[in-house]
């Protein structure tokens, strides 16, 4: 079964950190069941939800990512009792702080998967990544890894052209990954 | 509150205010260091230059006869109880001064295991507020130069210490300004919220006085010191400074007393307690949570419960 690829103006990168046990099962039955979804998503394994530190989704931002999917075993079926539930609170908590500095929280989503559920793997990615595109790319965390200190002091005399923030490096930044 | 209704609420607090809490500080020091209940009293002796105080460990009758409590007594001394200065406690009992919202830091330590209460003295200061910070210090304490965290400060009154020095007192009608700060970002666009920390963030040398001076950054190894792998960029760029300041805020989410420490050292000026409040008042509103003047078993992110809310969860 080959379904089309429908080629669009903006390919969003969706990095998406799951847990081995639940998550990663259901993609994995989603894909041995042939199931059909976007290919933009970069999966990431861990061992549990309760492994994912804030910082990686920072990252992913960072290094590119337009949109990040987090993903886990449902309440109650956790293999380690209890690393969702602490993750849960964690995750709640970070979605305040990355809320309270501006960035927009539909480019981020938490979602409970298990290891039977392909289709809701498949309709998760799927909503995530057209959401995602029509938000269109991220740019903040992006322009921060391009910024320097001192080429952000508008209206100085500082000469942007001789920072190092210049084309020729954002085109290497771009092209990587 | 109707400000006639408290005859405690005054307009400017006098030093003679100050002066009879360093009296009563000094006696419970000297007694305490007599009788040997203590090996040493951390507090705050007179600054080299006039109206300045800087934080000591007194250990004789002598030094602690010079001990203070004035406006600029602002440290927060429980940080000496940590990190390098552990060995501190090797000695025996300590003694520490603490006005209500350090209170709240020897409480948390106590929560995380760094303290135990049986090895401290604590001399609580019944705190009527301090200088904030690059104001006219005039000898009393107004409105126009009490530090911004003292406006909101719901804990003059010491809970949980050995010994209270001081009679109440506190500045009537203040504007709480964090507050009223907190509520303008929050009302932004998102876009203009991310422009406003961008800014901030961007100013940031990465000194790392705001991590040196906190009593909760006591961490051996530093998560932002880490360069295999580097979770966060070091230097003082924006991309680096922008997750150095996220990461802080989600490590201090639940723990921060709100000494307002970090921000006070902070060379760039960033307003860094704006960052912990909001922290603190989210969890306090999905988790009942308040960073307390009690030790207690968990911190709010250490612990769950099987309905917590998850509406954000799909
Ligand atoms: S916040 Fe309260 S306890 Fe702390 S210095 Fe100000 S008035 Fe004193
Ligand atoms: S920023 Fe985090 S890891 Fe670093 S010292 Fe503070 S609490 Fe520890
Ligand atoms: S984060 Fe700042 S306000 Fe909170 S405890 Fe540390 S130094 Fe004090
Ligand atoms: S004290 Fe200020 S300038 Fe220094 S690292 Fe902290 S926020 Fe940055």
């Amino acid at each position: 079964m080959h379904a089309e690829h429908i080629k669009h103006d903006f390919e969003p990168k969706i990095v998406a950190f799951v847990c081995t046990w639940c998550t990663y099962a259901g993609a994995d039955l989603a894909g041995t069941s042939r199931m059909q979804y976007p290919s933009n998503v970069r999966v990431l394994k861990f061992p549990c939800t309760g492994r994912i530190d804030p910082v990686f989704i920072l990252r992913a931002f960072q290094k590119g990512a337009d949109g990040v999917l987090v993903s886990g075993c449902h309440p109650g079926d956790c293999h380690y009792m209890a690393g969702n539930f602490h993750a849960r609170r964690r995750f709640a908590a970070f979605r305040a702080l990355l809320n309270f500095v501006g960035v927009d929280l539909n480019r981020l989503q938490f979602s409970w998967v298990s290891a039977a559920e392909g289709g809701k793997w498949v309709d998760v990615v799927t909503e995530l990544t057209e959401r995602v595109r029509t938000m269109g790319p991220m740019p903040e965390f992006k322009e921060l890894e391009h910024e320097e200190q001192w080429s952000t002091f508008a209206g100085t005399s500082v000469d942007k052209s001789t920072v190092l923030n210049s084309p020729e490096l954002k085109e290497a930044y771009d092209s990587i990954g | 509150m109707n400000a006639k209704a408290n005859k405690n609420q005054v307009t400017s607090i006098e030093p003679a205010y100050y002066q009879a809490i360093t009296e009563a500080i000094r006696k419970e020091a000297v007694q305490i260091l007599k009788d040997e209940t203590v090996v040493g009293v951390v507090g705050y002796l007179p600054g080299r230059r006039k109206g300045t105080a800087s934080p000591a460990l007194v250990t004789t009758v002598e030094e602690a006869e010079k001990l203070i409590f004035s406006p600029a007594c602002v440290n927060n001394l429980s940080v000496y109880l940590t990190k390098a200065k552990k060995g501190v406690l090797k000695q025996g009992k300590v003694g520490i001064v603490a006005k209500g919202c350090d209170m709240r830091a020897l409480a948390g330590l106590m929560t995380e295991s760094q303290l135990q209460r049986e090895d401290l003295f604590i001399i609580g200061v019944v705190c009527p507020g301090v200088y904030g910070f690059g104001v006219e210090r005039t000898g009393t304490v107004t409105e126009a130069n009490i530090a911004r965290k003292c406006r909101e400060c719901t804990v003059h009154m010491p809970e949980g210490a050995d010994v209270a020095a001081g009679t109440h007192a506190e500045l009537a009608d203040l504007t709480p300004e964090e507050a009223e700060e907190m509520a303008r970002i929050e009302a932004m666009p998102q876009a203009e919220r991310w422009a406003f920390w961008k800014e901030h963030f961007s100013r940031c040398i990465r000194c790392m006085a705001c991590r040196q001076v906190c009593p909760f950054c006591y961490c051996e190894q530093c998560l932002c010191d880490k360069n295999r792998p580097q979770a966060v960029e070091s230097s003082p760029r924006p991309a680096g400074n922008m997750a150095w300041h996220l990461v802080r805020a989600m490590h201090l989410a639940g723990r921060c007393g709100g000494c307002a420490e970090c921000e006070r050292v902070c060379p760039m000026d960033i307003p860094l307690n704006l960052l912990n409040r909001r922290m603190a008042q989210e969890l306090k509103e999905l988790y009942d949570f308040e960073a307390g003047l009690t030790p207690v078993e968990k911190g709010p992110l250490n612990e769950y419960k099987e309905n917590d809310d998850q509406s954000f969860i799909k």
